[in-house]
């Protein structure tokens, strides 16, 4: 430290000025607490209600957001899944004569269902037989067939249509 | 205690709040460095007497909040922390350099013209020159008499900047102080 610093030094602690802390400052100083204290808590407030809004805001968007994104997050199922699709029930659940489809079995009585279908040793399901217009000649027919006709030739000839043909040109 | 006191002051006025307001040991603390601190922030801020004690009053506000946490320690290290801070901060600001005022101030007459008076002016008028960070680093070093890491510390800068900001202030205020006084002599 040189002699310029010393008397800088020197001129700075003898520069000072004694200034006794008067009730004026006293009541300034807790005017300025009290102020700034409640600026603070006012900030605070502002800050809790600020928080509070957001979330508000939040906890409203957020299920609405939800609904809306739900169809647009399905994908559609491919038109050719590996998995199939979910299908009508069980053929063997529903009623036996609402479905033509199905296949009955050989215990039911010729009576009631077509000799073509109830013939031993043919096998073949109802699907495979045209629709008949007159099941009267129909039912003659497929009672007596041929004992040498093939039966998978039967029914594309139509066994009523050459009957009544034979019964035209012979009568 | 003092948590219970202040909360008692939360909506206190007057002479009442301030009663409320009161914490243990603030108010005798404030009462014995008062003089002290206003010396420091007029030599911060140039000589600017009611800049000074704003300065102080705000310093002792911040303080008062910490009050708790701080009583133990150093609460005057904590005020000078504020008050160099502050003071830099308000020198940044042009509205400082005048005041509007109702009144003109009172000057020195006569008999103020003596030298204490002239001396301190001078030094006053030589700090003002000085940029803000200089001027803390030299009231802090030769009027306070803090060690450079506590001059680092207030000034929120390496010892080594302290340093260099004293070193440069004290070099400026020699070729000021000089120039003012070669044409008296």
């Amino acid at each position: 430290m040189d002699d310029f610093e010393r008397e800088l030094t020197r001129m700075m602690r003898d520069t000072r000025q004694p200034a006794p802390f008067r009730s004026e400052h006293q009541e300034r100083l807790y005017e300025g607490i009290r102020v700034r204290r409640r600026v603070r808590l006012l900030w605070r407030a502002g800050g809790s209600a600020l928080a509070v809004a957001g979330l508000s805001v939040g906890l409203a968007l957020l299920p609405g957001a939800g609904s809306r994104s739900l169809p647009a997050d399905r994908r559609p199922l491919p038109a050719t899944s590996p998995t199939p699709p979910p299908v009508s029930p069980e053929p063997t659940t529903s009623a036996p004569d609402a479905d033509p489809s199905v296949s009955w079995p050989p215990t039911d009585t010729p009576g009631t269902t077509d000799a073509g279908t109830t013939s031993p040793g043919y096998g073949g399901t109802p699907t495979s037989l045209p629709p008949t217009s007159t099941p009267d000649t129909t039912r003659r027919a497929t009672t007596a067939p041929p004992p040498t006709a093939p039966p998978s030739t039967s029914p594309a000839r139509g066994p009523s249509a050459s009957a009544g043909e034979e019964s035209a040109g012979s009568g | 205690m003092s948590l219970c006191l202040r909360c008692k002051g939360l909506f206190g006025h007057g002479a009442v709040g301030m009663e409320r307001f009161r914490v243990d040991g603030f108010d005798e603390f404030v009462a014995a460095r008062w003089s002290a601190l206003l010396h420091v922030a007029r030599l911060l801020t140039g000589g600017d007497r009611q800049r000074a004690e704003d300065l102080v009053q705000e310093a002792l506000v911040k303080l008062w909040f910490v009050w708790p946490r701080v009583a133990e320690q150093a609460p005057e290290a904590y005020v000078r922390q504020v008050l160099v801070r502050m003071a830099a901060r308000s020198a940044r600001r042009r509205w400082w350099g005048e005041r509007p005022v109702g009144e003109l101030p009172d000057r020195a007459g006569p008999g103020d013209v003596s030298s204490a008076v002239a001396e301190r002016s001078r030094l006053e008028a030589a700090l003002a020159l000085l940029p803000p960070r200089q001027r803390a680093a030299v009231v802090l070093r030769y009027c306070e008499d803090l060690p450079e890491g506590q001059v680092a510390q207030a000034l929120g800068c390496p010892v080594g900047t302290a340093r260099s900001h004293a070193s440069r202030g004290v070099a400026r205020l020699r070729q000021i102080l000089s120039d003012t006084v070669r044409p008296v002599g």
